[in-house]
């Protein structure tokens, strides 16, 4: 059993515990009830703000993915706008590390419900304001990351929040610099190669770890990082791991400078450089994320267009998909589910990845789907 | 039998950006054969029944599964490169097959199992091997073939 906030619950989860009328302490709803979008709705509405359910591992078997797709966008678009204001805030107050923490707290409830679902939302949205997204995004990333390395839960709050204010300092680099789609100046460079520092520097109240993490994030493990330069196990372990999570995601974005690369350009891109990261890391990272990403468009031998949606970790090159358009191009609806890993798909093989115009195309087609 | 493996070697080995793949001359070899120091093996069911293994030294399966694996460089020769080896094979065999069953000898395939290690040796039931040596860019690569119809 444990607590979960209220915003959080997803229909069919278990109540571990009878939910009561705050006025009267008559049940609302009793232990053992699986909860409904409606029943979440009763209990919100009651103002209640916290309740106990049963053990999640259960819960996350009996909830139903598309029930689930709707109500974690839901999450992802709300971390993003809280993501927003905590950093633009910044600028006017010192950020306070419970703000931080709470949000971290719900992303983690999330990435423990469905990790891979919260990864396929980090690419299957442009959002306006790359910087907030980012942020949510490398959050998430680093707790996968942090996860697979077998970290606490205390540790996971740490580098979730570290990753989530990581490129706070930003904020201190006027705006019209870092949408530049330009050469920068040599000023203009400085100012961006100091953004850990200001970053660091701007979280006052934080642990100390935090802000080393801040500070570093952009150091690189073959030392051509900036702005120390550090190298190897000079630089903080979790700012490592930030760094490559903050590689990974902006690839898969779009920049002023260049439209967002598909998964699989982001790890080759990472892999060309592989030389800047951990290797201990970069194994840990290609054992979450695989051979084909969550989110990578491909073709597979059948001749047909799918998407991946699960990864295996023991399996990196059989991934769980679904099947969007079939051989002739016509839009499957509702998209096949097929798992390459399953005996009877032994002859399917996916033939190769799709560029990034024909992810966009793709991307275009399914529009309101995501 | 043995020109659709041909073939499907050929065209997986292209699309990895091999262009110039030679054949050695296509043979028999009695069973057991011993293996390389990396071997691949995937069963085939259906009209034909049998194996195809895939037999290359760790360096050519290094760089096979290097490229397989996005230029990602392979320092040991560790679970993700052997996922690599096993995927190359099922893709070449299974490629093979659709070819096969063009012809129509319909059969399917069984997923890979991969023996790392020396003095491996090959042994079939009932048949010989037919043998494709093939010269990559990756290095050498043989493919033992032991096929044969299956009772109707």
């Amino acid at each position: 059993m444990r607590t979960i906030k209220v915003l959080n619950l997803v229909p069919g989860m278990v109540l571990g515990q009878d939910i009561l009328f705050p006025q009267t302490g008559a049940t609302l709803v009793s232990a053992g009830t699986k909860l409904t979008v409606e029943l979440i709705r009763r209990i919100e509405a009651f103002g209640i703000k916290e309740v106990m359910i049963a053990q999640s591992d259960k819960s996350r078997q009996e909830v139903k993915e598309e029930e689930l797709i709707p109500v974690m966008t839901e999450y992802h678009n709300r971390a993003i706008n809280t993501a927003e204001e905590i950093i633009s805030g910044s600028s006017e107050q010192p950020i306070e590390e419970g703000v931080v923490k709470e949000l971290v707290s719900e992303l983690l409830e999330q990435v423990d419900l469905d990790s891979d679902l919260m990864l396929n939302l980090s690419h299957l949205k442009s959002y306006d304001n790359y910087l907030f997204s980012h942020c949510v995004n490398v959050s998430i990333l680093s707790i996968l990351i942090g996860e697979s390395l077998g970290y606490s839960s205390e540790e996971l709050n740490l580098i979730g929040t570290a990753a989530l204010v990581h490129d706070l300092g930003m904020m201190k680099v006027p705006n019209k610099i870092w949408k530049k789609n330009d050469v920068l100046t040599p000023e203009e460079l400085t100012l961006i190669k100091n953004h850990p520092v200001y970053g660091g520097e701007m979280l006052k109240d934080f642990p100390e770890e935090v802000v080393s993490i801040v500070k570093e994030h952009h150091e690189r493990f073959d030392g051509s990082g900036y702005p120390q330069g550090l190298k190897g196990d000079d630089i903080a372990f979790k700012a490592r791991i930030i760094g490559l999570a903050d590689v990974y995601d902006a690839c898969i974005s779009n920049r002023p400078y260049r439209s967002k690369l598909t998964p699989q350009q982001a790890l080759q891109i990472i892999f060309q450089d592989k030389d800047k990261f951990d290797p201990h890391i970069l194994k840990v990272f290609i054992s979450v994320m695989a051979i084909y990403p969550i989110g990578s468009l491909v073709q597979l031998s059948t001749g047909e267009i799918a998407r991946v949606v699960r990864v295996n970790k023991y399996q990196p090159f059989r991934p769980i998909m679904e099947i969007l358009f079939d051989r002739n191009g016509n839009k499957l609806e509702p998209a096949l589910r097929i798992d390459l890993d399953d005996d009877k798909n032994n002859m399917i093989h996916i033939k190769h990845n799709l560029s990034p115009e024909e992810h966009n195309s793709i991307l275009e087609k399914l529009g309101a789907a995501f | 039998m043995i020109n659709p493996f041909l073939a499907a070697s050929f065209k997986v080995l292209k699309s990895l950006g091999n262009e110039k793949t030679k054949k050695g001359e296509l043979g028999l070899a009695s069973s057991p054969v011993k293996g390389d120091e990396v071997n691949a093996t995937v069963g085939i069911t259906g009209d034909l029944l049998g194996q195809v293994i895939f037999c290359m030294s760790q360096q050519t399966a290094s760089a096979v599964a290097s490229t397989m694996l996005l230029g990602l460089p392979i320092t040991t020769f560790d679970e993700l490169a052997k996922s690599a080896i096993c995927e190359f094979s099922n893709i070449v065999t299974g490629n093979a097959i659709t070819e096969l069953g063009d012809k129509g000898q319909f059969c399917n395939l069984t997923p890979p199992t991969l023996f790392v290690g020396k003095d491996v040796l090959l042994s079939t039931k009932d048949l010989g091997f037919l043998v494709i040596p093939l010269k990559t860019g990756f290095g050498d690569i043989k493919i033992y073939i032991a096929l044969r119809e299956a009772d109707k």
